[in-house]
């Protein structure tokens, strides 16, 4: 996960510029030991990294130029083949597009919720402790956790939100199986299970807004939604900015919820990137490696996008104190 | 590492929540109640309902419109009932397994690839900063077939070291501790140079007490992605013996069983260690949300 | 011989005769330039050729143990574990079952394909049906056929009905073990309340849409919706079989490999039209591909008539008895009435590896897989798991006669396979990409039942998969 989206909080040191020990400047022979030291402490990360990160990288690209054979074995390089038949499938151009959608219903309404909560539990009312509480609650659960609940509650024949729309007269919702829903539903679930985070970092961002502003605004006159608006939300940028990335990000990895409420379906209308790799790769007694590659890289290269957008193009526009 | 969420993440600037704020009560404050309590009631009711209707038998389950409380008696039977289906105990073993072997690790690689960034003269140090930084942008979804590839190959499906080898190292961690790193004092990081503590010694017993909230930041998000994951131990797992709690109770949803209550007290068993936390532990958490970005 | 890699010293010389043997066969198959699955076998050639010699075992010492991999899991697999018990007990100091549980079928084929790729394969394992070409063209396994013509074996106990599935040519390739079949279920209960007769449920597609105008709420009937099933594949091959029908080209699958499917043809389409205009004139309902959720709705009464496997047979009894109605079954219906063909059978069934396996292994594994087979554990299996038995004898085991009187709708199923005429059609289809091109004919007949034009949608279906056949086929030349 990208992470070091909007930290408005510089570093000491540069990372380029290290601070070089200050003791006397030790003889060459100990400078070039402890060369070999400093890499000794780098190298357990490192032999993580390159034995499940770059080696594995390094080989979805050559898997993604290669045909696969019924046991799953590399049947020989056919070039961009794999690639050229994804964008020309339709399939996959659908798949494009819930992913897209399906990122856009969960980050935006999930940041919204979460900000209308946290700026309601700015105001002075009693009982804040407890509903700030109660409202992290959604964080606490895992994507597997909320997804079974989700999956008893959408239940067509007996679910509860069924039940309850039928004591006002509404008829039964196909929540899940109905294709013009599905998508719906599965983002409803998953921004359910986003609040408790968004939530806990716009409080802490908003616990953290200098209050001699605020008091000077509330003199000058401004309140309620004016105060928010006008002084509130561009404290909150890095906040904001720091969610709808990370969110974005989160949602374009989703997968538990797709695989425990819809298994993609109906009619490939919940398929999203990362689920499409899944079935390509595992599912059905598919083996596909070298197609499901393809669209790895087709999900690596958004990410690495979006992570670029971020460093260098919107990150100037942030507002920072 | 990508398949943390981003709960691993430290979101920009926050300090502790100032106080002093003083009470006074306007007419809008009734508005505020209003919408708290509709926002309230929708987004705490899949908590209310997981919660007691793992006490709900299929009478009060299985009918149309299902009842919203037990009516026709509690069952706490569901309990043993899941775990007759799955075996929860051992998949409770192997998530904790899981878990503290992440954690340790992610620990453990972050703080001495951090305190070779931050104190040893590293050459080439910007060129391994971006490695390390380059990490973080390698959604772990795009090249997980390979990964399962390597691990099946292995033979390591379906034991720990498979389910933990690929998350023992995280660029985010590392540079986490880095930050906090670079705000400790030279002079006194002299000083133990001078007593005579090497390297290791300094890092273990002066260095990290000291940057014991920047650990424990680290700790509990490594924690709490681990114990969550799903894609990864879906591939990795396939003896039901050897599943994660997060597996486990996927798979209660899809056995023959159709007893939604059997299903709910499932999830609540896996949710325990979580909820806990989040309950009692909320402000630690949010300190640990902010501390990676203050000092 | 290809002995197993780190076979000890005392294993090789303990083969050291069968490896004679084996590799004069091989040499001499190799001249006939024929094959050896039917020569009376002492073939063991360390490869898929053929079976053993009779009495490797004989001559092998101490205790052989056959690595076996299911994929049975709650009931099921307490049922197996006592029958792999009651094998190891009467093999003590010879032979020892080691089962493991190898996830549920899409994940032991995943689990068996790595196998294949580090030479570990178990000695049984456990595949779908939906499988069978898979594991044909994996050549890893030893066809049951040259087993059973070594030993010259009366399998005349053995359904043909449910062997055929598995045959080629009439050569059997794997042995069936737990079998279910199709048929339609309905709620006599609420026939009587619609008045209709509760002795004459509806056997083909017009005769369903009749009854299920009287029956939905729609209609001013008893039930939510007359009827409702999974959109679940399975379902749409039955129809097409039962027509006289088949799935795919190439006498499916079987005078050669399949290059196309057909669940285009007009046959197929006029179900998933019938189907779609049910939906749509509000006399079925539509609850999707999870086939829990069309049975929690017959379960609770909301549908009237349902398509389900013999598998639901226990389930829907309880839920009869507990919600006080009465359950009926008969056989799966037909798209016309009086057509010639038949339901297809549906389970998995038990691979015996040759490849990288000893002999003794081999012929272990094959006197295993014959004591599953056999009557009394087929009687055990049947009974102790609503699986059809795949012995006819079992039929007459005492304790079977027991579970079909206290289930007297279990000879429905009986009387259904026993009057199936065996052919092409009824055999099933066998196709590499099986399992996709099942998803694929769901993925047509859900579009359709969500308002796209039934032709358009299968055949949308259908060519989706022509690039998978022919990347299977070419793949396997």
């Amino acid at each position: 996960m990208t992470t070091t989206t909007g930290d408005p909080v510089r570093a000491e040191h540069d990372p380029e510029e290290p601070p070089q020990p200050q003791s006397g400047s030790p003889a060459g022979g100990e400078a070039k030991r402890e060369r070999w030291i400093a890499i000794g402490y780098l190298l357990p990360a490192l032999a993580i990294f390159g034995l499940f990160i770059f080696w594995p990288l390094v080989k979805s690209i050559l898997l993604s130029v290669q045909g696969t054979d019924i046991l799953g074995n590399p049947s020989g390089f056919v070039g961009f083949v794999n690639y050229t038949r994804l964008f020309s499938d339709p399939d996959f151009l659908q798949v494009l597009w819930v992913t897209f959608a399906f990122t856009i219903l969960t980050v935006i309404p999930s940041i919204a919720i979460a900000l209308l909560i946290a700026l309601l539990l700015q105001s002075r009312i009693r009982g804040v402790r407890f509903f700030r509480t109660a409202f992290a609650l959604p964080f606490a659960f895992s994507v597997a956790t909320a997804s079974v609940i989700f999956g008893v509650l959408f239940n067509p024949a007996s679910g509860v939100l069924n039940g309850i729309l039928n004591t006002f007269g509404i008829d039964k919702v196909q929540w899940l199986t109905n294709p013009d829903l599905a998508l719906w539903s599965v983002s409803g679930a998953t921004v359910w299970m986003q609040i408790g985070y968004n939530l806990l970092v716009l409080s802490a961002g908003l616990g953290a807004l200098p209050e001699d502003v605020l008091e000077a605004a509330r003199l000058d006159g401004a309140s309620g939604f004016r105060l928010q608006r006008s002084i509130v939300m561009p404290l909150l940028t890095p906040q904001l900015f720091f969610l709808v990335v990370v969110g974005t990000i989160h949602s374009l990895q989703s997968f538990g919820q797709i695989k425990i409420l819809t298994v993609g379906g109906p009619e490939d209308r919940t398929t999203t990137l990362v689920y499409s790799i899944y079935e390509q790769a595992f599912a059905n007694n598919n083996s596909n490696y070298g197609y499901a590659s393809a669209q790895a890289m087709v999900l690596l290269i958004i990410v690495l996008v979006i992570t670029a957008l971020q460093f260098g193009v919107l990150e100037r526009k942030v507002f920072y104190r | 590492m990508t398949t943390t969420s981003p709960k691993a993440a430290t979101p920009p600037k926050a300090t502790a929540p100032k106080t002093s704020r003083r009470s006074s009560s306007k007419p809008s404050h009734i508005g505020s109640y209003l919408i708290l309590g509709v926002l309230f009631l929708i987004v705490l009711f899949p908590v209310y309902y997981g919660l007691v209707g793992s006490f709900m038998g299929e009478r009060d389950t299985n009918s149309f419109p299902p009842a919203l409380w037990p009516k026709n008696g509690v069952h706490p039977d569901n309990y043993s009932k899941a775990l007759d289906i799955i075996p929860l105990g051992n998949q409770y073993l192997t998530s904790v397994l899981q878990t503290i072997g992440i954690t340790l690790g992610q620990m453990v690689t972050s703080a001495l690839a951090a305190y070779a960034f931050v104190f040893l003269n590293l050459r080439w140090r910007a060129f391994w900063f971006g490695v390390f930084l380059s990490t973080m942008m390698i959604p772990f979804e795009s090249i997980i077939i390979p990964n399962y590839l390597l691990i099946s190959q292995w033979g390591l499906k379906d034991t720990i070291a498979g389910l933990t080898l690929p998350f023992l190292a995280t660029g985010f961690g590392t540079f986490l501790l880095r930050q906090s790193f670079l705000s400790f004092p030279m002079e006194l990081r002299d000083a133990a140079r001078v007593d005579g503590a090497g390297h290791f010694r300094f890092l273990f017993s002066i260095l990290l007490p000291l940057s014991r909230p920047s650990l424990a930041a680290l700790g509990i998000w490594s924690a709490l992605s681990a114990w969550n994951m799903y894609f990864w131990p879906l591939l990795a797992t396939e003896d039901p013996k050897h599943q994660t709690i997060q597996i486990g109770i996927s798979q209660l949803q899809s056995s023959d069983s159709d007893s939604p209550g059997m299903v709910l007290a499932g999830v609540m068993l896996a949710l325990f260690p979580t909820l806990l936390l989040v309950i009692f532990g909320q402000r630690f958490i949010v300190r640990g949300l902010t501390t990676g970005a203050v000092k | 011989m290809k002995t197993r890699p780190g076979a000890t010293k005392s294993h090789r010389l303990r083969y050291a005769v069968p490896a004679v043997v084996a590799s004069a066969s091989l040499f001499l198959a190799a001249c006939g330039g024929g094959s050896s699955s039917d020569d009376g076998g002492d073939g063991g050639n360390g490869g898929n050729g053929g079976a053993p010699a009779a009495d490797v075992l004989d001559k092998a010492s101490g205790v052989t143990t056959v690595a076996f991999w299911h994929a049975m899991d709650g009931t099921n697999a307490e049922a197996l574990t006592k029958l792999v018990a009651d094998f190891n007990s009467q093999n003590t100091g010879k032979i020892e079952v080691k089962a493991t549980y190898a996830g549920k079928y899409d994940d032991a084929i995943t689990k068996y394909k790595a196998a294949i790729q580090s030479k570990s394969t178990p000695d049984v394992i456990q595949i779908y049906d939906i499988g069978t070409r898979f594991m044909i063209d994996a050549k890893q396994t030893i066809p049951m056929q040259s087993f059973i013509d070594r030993d010259k074996l009366d399998v005349g106990d053995l359904q043909p009905n449910i062997t055929g599935y598995y045959s080629i040519d009439d050569k059997l390739n794997s042995m069936p073990f737990n079998t279910s079949m199709p048929v339609l279920y309905y709620n006599k209960t609420l026939f009587k309340k619609a008045g209709l007769d509760p002795e004459a449920p509806p056997q083909d597609l017009a005769a369903i849409r009749t009854a299920a105008e009287k029956l939905s709420k729609k209609a001013g009937g008893p039930a939510d919706y007359g009827f409702g099933a999974a959109i679940y594949g399975w379902l749409l091959e039955q129809f097409i079989a039962t027509d006289g029908k088949e799935y795919c080209d190439q006498g499916n699958g079987r005078d050669g490999k399949a290059t196309k499917v057909q669940f285009d043809s007009p046959e197929a389409v006029e179900v998933v039209k019938w189907w779609q205009t049910m939906v749509k004139d509000g006399l079925a309902a539509n609850t999707g591909r999870d086939t829990k959720a069309a049975q929690a709705a017959f379960k609770s009464g909301q549908l009237a008539i349902t398509l389900e496997s013999t598998g639901q047979l226990g389930g829907y009894s309880k839920a009869a008895k507990e919600g006080g109605w009465e359950l009926g079954a008969a056989n799966y219906p037909h798209i016309k009435a009086g057509t010639e063909g038949g339901p297809i059978i549906g389970g998995a069934s038990l691979w015996i590896n040759g490849e990288n396996h000893e002999d003794a292994n081999k012929e272990a594994a094959w006197r295993f897989v014959k004591f599953l087979a056999d009557k009394k554990s087929q009687a055990q299996w049947h009974t102790g798991t609503g699986y059809f038995p795949i012995s006819k004898g079992a039929l007459d085991e005492p304790v079977d006669v027991d579970y079909r009187k206290a289930n007297p709708l279990f000879d429905v199923a009986v009387k259904q396979l026993e009057g199936t005429k065996l052919s092409k059609a009824t055999q099933g289809c066998l196709l590499g990409v099986m399992p996709q091109a099942r998803k694929a004919s769901e993925d047509g007949l859900e579009a359709a039942l969500n308002g796209t034009d039934a032709q358009q949608a299968m055949t949308k279906a259908a060519d989706s998969l022509k690039a998978q056949i022919s990347q299977y086929n070419s793949s396997v030349k």
